[in-house]
């Protein structure tokens, strides 16, 4: 049952995130972007995570309980910063486009192409 | 002397000449110097090898490099190697010592020798490479280093840079071909060697040698061609032989050492190395000898038409590597022997010559032979040196040269072939070495002894540049007579068979035939004028080149005219694409069909509640990011849809994760405020409001959009479902982590994993985190000026009336948000963040919180001062605060740490306990600490986090001065 939500909101998330992306509103699509990030660091976890009954610590493994995937939060916890890293560069993009051309507006700024 | 140094040394040193502290100590005269007899070091180095090498045939070394992958760093010394070698450095001592007077500009000429130095580091390893792979690599460096050296003065030269593009584009496009020719090479061998494996690559030469039957092999011809044009184009051979004239753009002492003694001869090299396993087979030894004759005869014609002193040069090189091809084309390797003893000939006569060339240039500012003249009571030494190494070049008694021709024309007329084929071969090979003769005798007359057209500037160069030249010209005068002690122990471990060389074999044919060719040579010299610039060919290689670039810019151009510009459109390709792939392939149909999507188990515990109204939380969050018109309560939204997501986290026990979520996200949402205080409100209102209204008050657009974005969320829908259902039992190295974390002092296995097991992986993320910083202050530092002022400037909007900025931008003014309240709470956050962030790193090994956590803990107190205070203000209160320092000092930490292990001999970043080396284990232990190299890693992921986070914050809150940014991109628009 749980599974099921969690993907059915992982896919929401990520259906969300691309809508987002796909409006005019750069703003908005550097949203929907970091949105984009958090559903797949979601699922990561989700996948990873489900099976422990106690976090992973040494002392955990030791009393003999089971701890979730410790490999996969490891992964994640340095995906989430690099992530953080790209999302301020999407938004030093915004930042500068609003800058030089004056809008937020993709649909403005098509000539950049060239 | 191991021969890993030999090669590393010339990187080393122009790693060492590029510093500061190496250009402010030493002067022109030093580096010219230290970089020759650096070069005749390694020339007495590889000399020294000759006894040993005669006793074993082959060194080899190999240093361990990706032993799991089966690569490693090897070298392979054997005759033919060292004949290599030996050109390379000891040619290279007196290129070195002649650049040194060749360049008046002490900064040019520093320029020129790291780059040269870099070259002869590259080549020396793709000659003594033992391994096809590092030799390609080398192979790649060689031509990189010579792109730079063509194009060394293309700041102000169009046609340098034109040369040097020229020659990247045909070497490069050579190496293309190459690379697969050699990885399929090494995956026959392997097949060979290795019947009984499935696939092996046996990259190494030792093995590659071993595998005889390789010309029997299905793939071979396919093997042979791609090689052969990877050889072809960096020898300079028909057709691809234009871009060696081109790369005379170089300054002369490049040419005379890349374009004549050393890089050409590579694929020669090439050619040579492989020749025991390639010799037999009929496509490999007929293209040699046809290309390779079919160059000689066009080089040695086109050498005779030009009128640039390099240019000849130029083109008689491409006749001679075109000889040494054809000989290595003979059968049964009859023809080695004179290929080596012409490879060492040539190398003599040609860089006197190109060096002497140089001199003239130098002396005269002209290259053009017409204009030439007169010069033998100006240049006396220049003189002397021309006649000698030109009359090599032509093949005159007793120099070196003429035992090359005879060599070269024994080895012909002993070619076995039908008389058909024998005559014409013999055709083209005379008549070369007349047009070659011809050269010479123009080169002598034209330059040195003719009256000049007119008179010419004339400024005597520095008398040490003659010492190169004439040392050359002296080892072309006598090396002839020195062939037993000196030639002849290095050819008869690179010729495969017992071989005589003599410098007078007898008044035989061959003699005859010899002193022949230098005759007609002559009489073709004397009726120069009427005979020259008569036959025209009706094409050549650089107009074929020409063409193809065109087209390939006509390409270009075409296909970027399918690119829209819209994300919608690649999506809907990229993602058209997977769902084309799988429904074809039948996987989809295969994997939904065996899925049950509704569950038969709907019973839920008490935290998966917990978790569905996280869940709940989260998409209503993100829907509210959609429909909500603010941007400010978009972002606001979006810090929810992180914290539920943290939350979940936690409740999934993944603590740390959970800790790090929460602070990233806090910092993401609190990064866009900022950002949406530096853009005007009246911009974003606009966009806002044309939000659900279509450009042409339809509304396909949404509907397009929202179809995209369903279909795409079904599918992750239906992926994760499946992915979620049959999740992968727990990874056996998940289990290895969880045992072996108390060995690394810690009790948090996620920390362990990211500050040890997987420390490489770290190190390169944190090195990724502050790229992307770097990245964002690029953007945003355009039109900054160092030192200029920081308070934005009010004035000329008005000169541009078409951006209207009388809408009142009301979070434009950050200051507003300065209150006293504010202030003090900013004031007293910062320490108290700096003691949680130490906390998390000292204690991070017994909880949640590392060094990630700490960084991103100092930099939102830090980011609060700059939303509190403005820019100006924070800056001015936090003079330590100095992002680029803090980042720097962070890596260097990490990679220090990393490095350190190393060298008591443990691993890279291999676990280092200091507390029980320093004997204090008992001490710190007592306050629950731990000092390991993981902490100190912490340390340093801390520092390097909380730079990056310093970066961005500073690039993005640094106030704009918004006229200027308008103006610039008024610029843009009208160029």
């Amino acid at each position: 049952m749980i599974e099921l939500l969690f993907a059915l909101s992982i896919g929401m998330l990520f259906g969300i995130g691309v809508f987002q992306l796909l409006r005019r509103d750069l703003v908005k699509a550097a949203i929907g972007f970091a949105i984009l990030f958090s559903a797949i660091n979601l699922f990561f976890v989700a996948v990873g995570a489900f099976e422990g009954e106690f976090a992973p610590y040494v002392s955990n493994v030791e009393a003999g309980r089971q701890t979730s995937d410790p490999l996969i939060q490891a992964l994640i916890l340095t995906a989430i910063v690099v992530s953080f890293g790209s999302f301020s560069l999407v938004l030093g993009f915004v930042n500068i486009i609003s800058r030089r051309y004056d809008t937020v507006d993709s649909n403005d700024i098509n000539k950049l192409k060239h | 002397m191991e021969l890993a140094v030999i090669t590393g040394v010339p990187f080393f040193l122009a790693l060492l000449l590029a510093t500061p502290f190496a250009r402010s100590t030493f002067g022109k005269s030093s580096q010219t110097l230290i970089s020759t007899a650096v070069m005749a070091a390694l020339f007495a180095g590889l000399f020294i090898a000759l006894p040993r090498l005669q006793a074993e045939g082959v060194i080899t070394q190999t240093l361990t490099w990706i032993p799991s992958l089966g690569i490693s760093l090897s070298f392979y010394l054997d005759g033919l190697s060292l004949l290599f070698a030996l050109i390379i450095t000891g040619i290279g001592a007196l290129i070195f010592f002649y650049a040194g007077f060749y360049f008046d500009d002490a900064r040019e000429h520093n320029r020129f020798i790291i780059w040269l130095l870099a070259f002869a580091g590259a080549m020396l390893a793709l000659v003594l490479s033992g391994n096809v792979l590092m030799m390609f690599i080398a192979w790649e460096l060689t031509s990189i280093t010579s792109f730079v050296l063509i194009g060394f003065k293309g700041a102000t030269d169009a046609a340098a840079r034109e040369g040097a593009f020229k020659a990247l584009f045909v070497t490069g496009a050579g190496a293309l071909a190459l690379i697969i020719g050699l990885v399929m090479l090494s995956a026959v061998a392997g097949q060979i060697l290795y019947p009984h494996e499935d696939i092996r690559f046996v990259g190494d030469f030792a093995s590659i040698l071993q595998a005889q039957t390789i010309y029997k092999h299905e793939w071979f011809t396919l093997i042979a061609i791609l090689i052969l044009i990877g050889g072809f184009t960096k020898s300079a051979q028909l057709p691809f032989h234009f871009w060696l004239p081109g790369a005379m753009s170089a300054p002369t002492p490049a040419s005379a050492y890349l374009h004549s003694a050393t890089m050409v001869k590579a694929g020669i090299y090439l050619f040579a190395r492989l020749s025991p396993v390639m010799y037999k087979n009929e496509l490999w030894i007929s293209s040699l000898l046809t290309i390779g004759l079919l160059t000689m005869l066009v080089g040695a014609y086109f050498a005779v038409k030009q009128n640039d002193l390099k240019g000849l040069l130029a083109y008689s090189t491409v006749s001679k590597l075109g000889a040494i091809v054809a000989m290595i084309g003979l059968p049964q390797q009859s023809g080695l022997k004179a290929a080596f003893v012409a490879i060492i000939a040539h190398a003599f006569y040609k860089s006197a010559l190109f060096l002497a060339a140089g001199a003239i240039d130098h002396a005269t500012g002209t290259r053009a032979i017409d204009q030439l003249g007169g010069l033998r009571r100006k240049m006396p030494t220049m003189f002397w040196v021309t006649v000698v190494s030109a009359l090599s070049m032509a093949g005159m008694p007793f120099l070196l040269g003429f035992v090359a021709k005879e060599t070269l024309l024994d080895a012909m007329l002993h070619f076995d072939a039908p008389r058909p084929q024998f005559v014409m071969v013999m055709v083209v090979v005379v008549v070369s070495t007349v047009f070659t003769a011809m050269a010479a005798y123009m080169l002598i007359y034209d330059v040195f002894m003719k009256r000049p057209a007119q008179r010419l500037h004339f400024h005597q160069p520095a008398s040490w540049i003659r010492l190169g030249p004439a040392l050359l010209a002296l080892g072309s005068l006598t090396l002839g007579f020195l062939l037993e002690p000196l030639i002849i122990p290095i050819l008869e471990l690179a010729v495969p068979k017992a071989f005589e060389l003599h410098l007078f074999a007898g008044f035989n044919e061959v003699f005859f035939l010899s002193l022949a060719i230098l005759l007609a040579g002559l009489i073709l010299f004397l009726l120069r004028k009427p005979l020259i610039r008569r036959i025209t060919f009706p094409f050549s290689g650089d107009e074929v080149y020409r063409e193809f670039i065109a087209y390939l810019e006509w390409a270009g151009t075409t296909i970027l005219h399918t690119q829209s510009g819209y994300v919608r459109y690649y999506l809907v390709i990229i993602l058209g694409a997977v769902a084309g792939v799988l429904i074809f392939s039948g996987k989809l149909s295969d994997v939904i069909a065996g899925q049950q999507i509704i569950p038969s188990d709907l019973s839920v515990t008490i935290t998966d509640l917990a978790k569905i109204f996280m869940l709940i939380l989260t998409v209503t969050a993100a829907v509210f990011t959609v429909l909500v018109r603010e941007h400010v309560k978009a972002a606001i939204a979006y810090g929810v849809i992180g914290y539920a997501i943290g939350v979940i986290f936690l409740i999934d026990h993944a603590p740390d994760v959970a800790l790090v979520q929460l602070l990233v996200e806090t910092m993401a949402t609190v990064l866009i405020i900022i950002m949406l205080g530096r853009i005007r409100a009246g911009t974003r209102l606009k966009v806002i409001n044309s939000l659900w209204t279509g450009r042409h008050g339809h509304n396909v657009g949404l509907l397009r959009d929202l179809g995209i974005s369903i279909v795409i969320g079904v599918t992750v829908f239906l992926f994760s479902l499946i992915s979620l259902q049959n999740r992968p039992q727990r990874h056996s190295i998940a289990e290895w982590h969880l045992t072996h974390a108390k060995e690394v002092n810690t009790d948090d296995v996620v920390g362990a994993i990211v500050a040890d097991f997987r420390g490489t992986d770290t190190l390169l993320e944190i090195a990724v985190f502050t790229t992307a910083a770097l990245g964002v202050l690029t953007l945003l530092a355009r039109g900054r000026k160092r030192g200029g002022a920081l308070t934005p400037v009010k004035a000329q909007v008005s000169a541009l009336p078409e951006f209207d900025l009388d809408v009142v931008d009301e979070i434009q003014d950050a200051t507003s948000l300065s209150t006293p309240f504010t202030r003090s709470v900013s004031f007293i956050v910062l320490p108290i963040a700096i003691l949680i962030g130490m906390a998390q790193i000292l204690y991070g090994g017994n909880g949640p919180g590392d060094g990630f956590t700490a960084g991103v803990t100092i930099g939102l107190a830090v980011s609060l001062w700059y939303v509190v205070l403005g820019y100006n203000e924070a800056k001015n209160l936090l003079p330590w605060f100095r992002p680029a320092l803090i980042v720097r000092l962070g890596l260097v930490i990490a990679i220090v740490n990393a490095l350190f292990p190393v060298s008591i001999g443990q691993g890279f970043m291999g676990h280092v306990e200091y507390d029980r080396a320093l004997g204090i284990y008992e001490i710190v232990g007592s306050f629950g600490l731990h000092i390991t190299s993981s902490l100190i890693f912490e340390i340093a992921i801390a520092i390097a986090v909380m730079g990056g986070l310093g970066i961005i914050i500073e690039a993005i809150a640094y106030p704009t001065d918004r006229s200027q940014d308008l103006a610039e991109a008024h610029d843009a628009e009208r160029n």
